[in-house]
């Protein structure tokens, strides 16, 4: 299996690849070329930084047009994590509005409650959603690493699971050939690696 | 609900893995010996974060410590922050690409905000951990940069609100005095400091046993409680640890072994 992690300048590459290693994928390419990402059977989107930023990058680069083609034409598997995860939405008001690459029907704004600390770091329990395909094997009640002052909600089903800071939010999603996760499951020990494990065998 | 965190800290400097007390060095063993008495990839489901600071005097070389850095977080799937000696945007970018998830930067808070700021545009506030250096003068603590040599003329919690207002994303408070004696974190100034606290406080310095990290992870306000001793946590101390905070019933993550 060739995994394609998109590279647009910003994420933690370094650990995802080294995860992906570990589960025993070896044919990883880290891109931005469009024939590359053509030729993967599934992408991972990466993202650590702001929102406004990232599209940017990726707009520069036209990385938006290639996905547009890549995953709603030719309906490949993505996997966005944490600021990747956000950018699959339809926008974020991170440094002003910002519109997403709009696969999700979501929207991503700064936590709402003012008692908090932000940003919401650490380990974090997720309420799985029913019928979910990327928590199998997995305990329940799963503890995920947290790492974003902005968080995603959405009122469409689009199966998620949820996570609680202060308010609700949406920990994950899987919908159609989308699939996104606010935490990184590559810093998540075993509940990250099986996951990760999830998104390449089962979609 | 959101999890307190067991944060181990590691001592770079020179190729070698240190014991700091009060800020002095003592040279433990290189990394060959820390993978004889940390299997961190069997004992990372003891702890929540690993840290990793170049604390080498004079000039140091972010390439060594780079490649260091790669060596120990390979086949460990926890977060791994890194940091000492970051002076440039190119530093961080460094570190970022040989396995660091987060930056710790410390002098570069009061020296240069500027590329701080910087810093905090390109990789987000989450990505960057201010570490504050403190040590007490007649009960009051005063801040030190540059490795614990060089005070500044701002008090503790006026500092502290200057790193907020940096828009750093957690704080890594740490006590001179404190520093590898094993008598236990400095709980004085941790409370007094916490009413100001608006991003997650780390406290550092001083614990040398579970029953410390018991008592700092205790505090409200304080989210991770981390050490550096590598002395006292050999071997399975950290699992022995965790389990005893399990034990108490602290609101910390579970996993599986793998």
């Amino acid at each position: 299996m060739k995994i394609g992690i998109v590279d647009y300048g910003m994420g933690n590459i370094c650990s995802i690849s080294s995860t992906l290693n570990f589960i025993g994928i070896n044919d990883i390419c880290i891109t931005n070329d469009f024939d590359e990402l053509m030729s993967v059977d599934k992408i991972i989107l990466p993202g650590v930084g702001s929102f406004a930023n990232a599209m940017k990058n990726i707009k520069n680069k036209k990385i938006d047009i290639y996905l547009d083609e890549i995953v709603l034409k030719s309906n490949k598997p993505i996997l966005g994590i944490c600021l990747g995860m956000q950018l699959l939405s339809k926008s974020s008001d991170e440094d002003g509005l910002n519109e997403g690459l709009g696969y999700i029907d979501a929207v991503v704004s700064r936590f709402q409650n003012s008692e908090i600390k932000i940003p919401h770091v650490g380990f974090n329990q997720v309420d799985v959603c029913e019928n979910s395909k990327l928590f199998q094997n997995i305990i329940k009640k799963p503890d995920f690493y947290f790492t974003h002052s902005y968080r995603m909600i959405s009122e469409k089903n689009i199966n998620q699971s949820y996570c609680c800071y202060g308010e609700s939010f949406i920990a994950s999603f899987e919908f159609n050939n989308v699939y996104g996760t606010q935490f990184h499951p590559e810093l998540s020990q075993i509940n990250g690696i099986q996951l990760l494990t999830n998104f390449l065998n089962i979609f | 609900m959101l999890r307190k965190r067991i944060i181990f800290t590691l001592i770079y400097s020179d190729n070698y893995f240190n014991q700091s007390r009060n800020f002095r060095l003592q040279r433990v063993g290189d990394s060959n010996w820390l993978k004889e008495n940390y299997k961190f990839n069997k004992i990372a489901h003891s702890i929540d974060e690993l840290i990793i600071l170049d604390a080498t005097r004079g000039v140091k070389s972010i390439n060594n410590f780079a490649s260091s850095l790669k060596k120990i977080v390979s086949n460990i799937f926890i977060p791994i922050c890194a940091g000492g000696g970051i002076c440039k945007i190119e530093d961080a970018r460094l570190l970022f690409q040989n396995g660091a998830d987060k930056i710790i930067i410390n002098t570069l808070l009061y020296k240069s905000p500027e590329i701080v700021a910087e810093l905090v545009k390109i990789y987000g506030s989450q990505s960057i951990v201010a570490s504050i250096d403190y040590r007490l003068n007649d009960l009051i603590p005063e801040v030190y940069i540059t490795n614990g040599t060089e005070k500044i003329d701002i008090k503790l919690a006026d500092y502290i609100e200057y790193v907020q207002n940096l828009q750093v994303g957690e704080i890594y408070l740490n006590s001179i005095d404190q520093d590898g004696t094993g008598f236990g974190y400095d709980y004085n100034t941790i409370t007094m400091i916490s009413s100001i606290l608006k991003v997650p406080l780390i406290i550092a310095g001083g614990a040398g046993n579970e029953k410390h990290l018991l008592e700092g992870i205790l505090i409200e306000d304080v989210s991770a409680v981390a050490t550096a001793n590598l002395f006292n946590f050999m071997g399975n101390g950290l699992p022995v640890a965790r389990n005893m905070l399990n034990l108490n019933n602290i609101n910390l993550a579970n996993w599986q072994d793998y």
